[in-house]
């Protein structure tokens, strides 16, 4: 079905509003992205770490227009009683309405706690963290990491972008010297450092866009590209290039081959963050 | 046990300021691209993000007014932005005090988002320093700036722009914010004891670090609108 031929200057803004497939559909066509990217490019992603002081630890990651802020505040808890060595790490995905009209202000809304959820999975099951690094005293005294993901610009993918910040605070975080005195009180010398945690792995998201008509897999979607499609896939590898999560959404259908490709994008996405941020913390 | 020196003999205090000068600002505005206007402040350690959206249509409708725009804004402290955590609950309304030309945009609303990302003393004025320059930055008309400070006293001196040390000291704080042009007190708001004699002092040194504020700001945005022109004529 073809658009009549229309004034030139202002046309294609206003077609992108009234037709937004059509609009996309005529970019995949010729093999680009509406925002210029090939099919398969993930967006530039770029790492600042200790961007807030008053946090132990803290990382700022933008992924194209995705900016989100980790910071870490390290509290003092009382461990499990079949776990006394164990601290505890609590991670929190806020999406405020300052990144995006779409949200609203009030409780979490789902996706931030999908989100959330997600990447506590990954902390707990695959043992990124060895929790009895975050231990002061056997039995009586832990260290609770309270990671929270504030995004400020939302375009899409926050998955990936929450999960590096997470790993970049956690590298950057510095904990306190603590002591338990005999009161049962515990001390922390703020000028006495303890040494970096040790991650036992770097795990790294890759998500994917699937689009039935046009058929084709599109790598980091955007928000104008997300709103298009809800089927999603999200793989989540360590930069070893172990699989530690892989999430494909329900509700539609795609061919195994299709899949692998994602797996393949994937581990050369993992690699070159990697490497990324190896460059980037110190 | 000894107290801090907020204020030494000479006339210095804890981060090395004398009592009349500012901290350090930082200012930039456009750094969002979802909002349609947008402001980051750095004042010393305190570090606030506002976000423009609007006018636009209004969200419920029984609040809609038939004459002017309705403005909300919701103000959310990150909870790693203090020294001790604090999951703030997210709608802590502060009477921002912004003076716009709301009859311009009869039945629409303006919404205004202010991110906290590292609390140093000075939140309030801070806020209202970054919601003007995103609002200018969205280009919603307005009669003036309004620029906000806060001043004290310690040990009968009055001091100017408090830091998160000397608000939580016995130190009062009083935040002032004024429309520069002509001087108008537009909010005036302290919640501690002041002796009344004091208030004079304290409230003219905090107008004149308004003033102060204004002119910084004011050279932010001209410096950005001549880059857009210069870009544009290109």
């Amino acid at each position: 079905m073809n658009a009549d031929p229309v004034a030139p200057s202002f046309s294609f803004e206003i077609f992108e509003r009234i037709k937004p497939d059509e609009y996309f559909r005529r970019f995949i066509e010729e093999n680009v992205r509406p925002d210029g990217r090939s099919l398969h490019a993930f967006r530039p992603t770029s790492i600042r770490q200790g961007a807030i002081s008053t946090a132990n630890g803290s990382a700022m990651v933008r992924i194209g227009g995705t900016t989100v802020i980790c910071g870490i505040k390290a509290e003092v808890a009382e461990p499990r009683i079949d776990r006394p060595k164990d601290g505890y790490l609590v991670p929190n995905v806020e999406l405020a309405p300052i990144c995006s009209a779409n949200f609203r202000p009030g409780p979490p809304s789902e996706q931030a706690q999908i989100n959330a959820e997600t990447i506590n999975h990954v902390v707990e099951t695959c043992q990124i963290l060895d929790l009895s690094e975050l231990c002061i005293e056997e039995g009586k005294a832990v260290w609770t990491l309270y990671a929270d993901i504030v995004c400020i610009n939302y375009d899409g993918n926050i998955l990936d972008a929450s999960l590096l910040a997470l790993i970049c605070a956690l590298k950057d975080l510095s904990l306190p010297k603590a002591t338990v005195l005999p009161s049962s009180i515990v001390q922390a010398d703020s000028s006495e450092k303890t040494r970096p945690l040790q991650l036992r792995r770097l795990p790294v998201s890759s998500t994917f866009c699937v689009f039935s008509n046009p058929k084709v897999t599109l790598s980091d979607p955007n928000d104008s590209e997300e709103s298009l499609s809800k089927k999603i896939v999200s793989i989540i590898l360590d930069t070893e290039g172990t699989i530690l999560y892989v999430h494909k959404s329900g509700g539609s259908v795609c061919d195994p081959e299709m899949m692998k490709d994602c797996f393949t994008k994937a581990r050369a996405r993992a690699s070159m963050l990697k490497e990324l941020i190896e460059r980037v913390i110190v | 046990m000894s107290r801090l020196e907020l204020l030494t003999p000479e006339g210095l205090r804890v981060d090395g300021r004398r009592p009349n000068e500012l901290r350090k600002i930082i200012a930039k505005t456009s750094v969002l691209a979802q909002a349609d206007g947008s402001a980051y402040i750095e004042q010393g350690n305190t570090k606030v993000l506002a976000a423009v959206y609007g006018p636009q249509e209004v969200r419920h409708r029984m609040q809609i007014l038939h004459d002017r725009a309705i403005i909300n804004v919701e103000f959310n402290v990150a909870p790693f932005s203090t020294s001790e955590r604090k999951k703030r609950s997210k709608n802590d309304k502060y009477d921002n005090g912004i003076k716009l030309q709301t009859s311009q945009f009869p039945r629409s609303q303006i919404d205004i988002y202010l991110q906290v990302l590292q609390h140093d003393g000075g939140t309030l004025q801070a806020c209202i320093n970054a919601a003007t320059m995103a609002l200018i930055d969205a280009g919603i008309p307005m009669i003036d700036y309004v620029c906000a400070s806060t001043a004290g006293c310690i040990d009968k001196q009055p001091v100017l722009d408090l830091n998160y040390l000397e608000e939580s000291s016995d130190s009062p704080e009083l935040t002032v914010a004024i429309l520069p042009r002509t001087g108008k007190v537009n909010l005036m708001s302290m919640e501690s004891r002041l002796h009344v004699d004091m208030l004079e002092s304290v409230a003219s040194l905090a107008t004149e670090g308004c003033e102060q504020i204004h002119t910084i700001l004011d050279a932010v945005v001209r410096d950005t609108t001549q880059h857009l022109k210069d870009s544009l004529m290109q």
